[in-house]
């Protein structure tokens, strides 16, 4: 599937490629209200990745029910909307606002965006807040929920356990890593805030170590996300133990990289005579703990 | 958009720091508009640049179509180093590029640094379909100007210098007032602080023409994707790479 605030809403991509080839999408972060986003720059290239400050820019629940609901619902492919509200409370009001709702699957909650400056991240980074969004997101919707961790914490297993208990149907591994580039010319932060999150095939080994972390501690499934940009990428995040994952940053710079991560991961599993992804998914972790 | 490898024909230097890359490709070439653009992968494998480099049609001829860019880092480094017959990864046309008006018109086309990339697309164009046009191109010197050969023969072509070691002395826009009378559509392209000047002076008399300028900004994926290149206008925050770069001069300055 796509990452969240990569695929924008699906229809450029669903203009030029065809849509129905992926396994599901994730659309943007969503907020309860409009939101304009932050200042120039946003973004800042990076060896093999880029730093990001977008903001969450989006045009709030009404007009993604109202207008883009709509135009999902003529998909066969899933649409995940990814939630992002700053207050947990909020979790809950928007995941009954789009129960229901033809066109949408399911739900993934955004306790990880570090580019806003309430909530986001600071939800993700404590196992009782996150809890609570997921239990107020659960309780609110027949959806299945998926919570997005966050990489910005040492030990992600604690919020993981919190959110599954909470009733997360999975866990997606990871969001934007923290970071910071330097104008060295002009003395100051490329991007205004300071921190940004960091994105591409440069947090690849990070990611990979969330999702080995997490799919020892966890039952359900996890979703593996964080510089894919090849079929082996996907294969080294099925052995690490995710059951799915995510193609971000890669799309900025190849906009066939979903596509191209499916066909290569179809081709490695008929090079290696694996008929079905469940063959390979913990295959590298230690034994008797996937 | 398509995703495509073209074929390096020829990369020529145009002035001081800046070439000509010529490419043939008919999925890029065909059906764009003056004012859209390409992105450019500017590494031969893998992916170091990781991002592609926008950069304007500067002339379209069939299946053929030019590029024209200043060297100012890494990848418009290695662009200048291509020679014929190298593949170069790069999709589109991408953009809203610049829909002439149907009516034969007295375009005033206004240009500063490489913003001239697009504008002689855009005047090879207008002089096909039989519009007039005037083209008045700023550079800080001499040795910075795309030589006036580039251009149409039937454009009129008015050269400034900051330092008038070519044409006119000064801005651009302290000399776009002696066509205004004449204009009855402007375009423009170049600096932001250029397109703030041109605001000033058109913005009492000339605001009948709706002059239409080709922004800038930096562009993770070109094609509506990341939300990076957002511009802040008067009708809200609009995607540079998708509702522009063409914008209402007026939207934006
Ligand atoms: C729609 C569009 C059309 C363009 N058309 C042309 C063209 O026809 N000819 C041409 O020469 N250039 C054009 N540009 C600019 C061109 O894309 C950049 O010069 C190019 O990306 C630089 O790449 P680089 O790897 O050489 O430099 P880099 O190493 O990426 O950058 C060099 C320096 O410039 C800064 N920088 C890069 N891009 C931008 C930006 N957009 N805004 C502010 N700072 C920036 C970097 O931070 C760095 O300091 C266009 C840009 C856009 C958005
Ligand atoms: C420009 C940009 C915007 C993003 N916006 C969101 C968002 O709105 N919600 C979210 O959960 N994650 C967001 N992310 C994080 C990605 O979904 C993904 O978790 C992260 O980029 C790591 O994967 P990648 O390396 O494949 O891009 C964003 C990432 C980028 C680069
Ligand atoms: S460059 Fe990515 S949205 Fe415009």
């Amino acid at each position: 599937m796509t990452a969240s605030g990569t695929f924008s809403w699906g229809f450029e991509f669903a203009e030029h490629f065809d849509i129905e080839a992926l396994g599901a999408i994730v659309t943007k972060g969503v907020t309860p209200r409009p939101r304009a986003g932050n200042p120039q720059p946003r973004t800042a290239e990076t060896p093999l990745g880029m730093l990001n400050s977008i903001g969450l820019q989006n045009v709030g629940i009404e007009r993604v029910i109202e207008e883009f609901a709509p135009r999902w619902a003529a998909w066969r492919v899933p649409v995940i909307v990814n939630l992002a509200p700053d207050r947990v409370e909020d979790f809950g009001t928007m995941a009954r606002m789009l129960d229901g709702v033809p066109g949408i699957a399911a739900l993934e909650l955004n306790i990880s965006c570090p580019n806003v400056d309430t909530g986001g991240m600071e939800i993700g980074q404590d196992p009782e807040a996150a809890a609570a969004a997921t239990r107020a997101a659960v309780r609110n919707t027949d959806l299945p929920v998926i919570v997005k961790l966050t990489p910005n914490v040492t030990d992600p297993v604690p919020v993981a356990k919190a959110c599954e208990e909470a009733g997360a149907a999975a866990i997606c591994a990871i969001n934007t890593v923290l970071g910071v580039a330097i104008d060295i010319e002009r003395r100051r932060p490329v991007i205004p805030r300071g921190r940004a999150g960091l994105s591409g095939p440069a947090i690849k080994p990070i990611a990979l170590r969330f999702v080995w972390d997490v799919a020892q501690a966890v039952r359900i499934p996890v979703i593996g996300c964080g510089g894919i940009r090849t079929g082996e990428d996907a294969v080294e995040f099925l052995m690490a133990g995710a059951s799915a994952v995510q193609v971000g940053t890669a799309t900025f710079a190849n906009p066939r990289a979903p596509l191209d991560v499916l066909e290569g991961l179809k081709r490695w599993m008929e090079s290696h005579g694996v008929q079905d992804v469940r063959e390979i998914i913990g295959a590298a972790l230690p034994k008797g703990e996937a | 958009m398509n995703v495509a490898e073209a074929v390096v024909l020829s990369t020529e230097p145009a002035y001081e720091n800046a070439f000509v890359t010529w490419f043939a490709s008919e999925a890029l070439a065909r059906r764009r508009e003056p004012g859209q653009f390409v992105m450019v992968h500017c590494s031969s494998e893998g992916c170091d640049p990781f991002f592609a480099r926008p950069f304007s049609y500067h002339r379209v001829d069939g299946d053929r179509f030019a590029l024209l860019y200043t060297v100012v880092g890494r990848g418009t480094a290695w662009l200048a180093r291509r020679q014929p017959g190298d593949r170069v990864r790069m999709y589109g046309p991408l953009g809203r590029g610049i829909r002439l008006p149907r009516d034969r018109a007295n375009i005033l086309l206004v240009g500063g640094g490489v913003g001239i990339a697009p504008l002689v697309d855009l005047a090879e164009t207008a002089v096909s379909r039989g519009h007039q046009v005037v083209a008045m191109m700023g550079a800080r010197t001499s040795a910075a100007l795309l030589p006036p050969g580039a251009w149409p023969k039937e454009v009129e072509y008015v050269t400034v210098t900051e330092d008038g070691s070519a044409g006119l002395r000064g801005l651009v826009t302290e000399h776009v007032g002696a066509y205004l009378d004449w204009a009855t559509k402007l375009y423009a392209c170049g600096p932001a602080p250029m397109f703030a000047a041109l605001a000033d002076v058109l913005r009492g008399n000339s605001r009948r023409m709706r002059p239409e300028i080709l922004m800038e900004e930096r562009m993770p994926c070109g094609w509506g994707m990341c939300y990076g290149c957002a511009i802040f206008t008067r009708r809200g925050v609009k995607l540079c790479c998708k509702d522009g770069p063409r914008f209402p001069l007026f939207d934006v300055f």
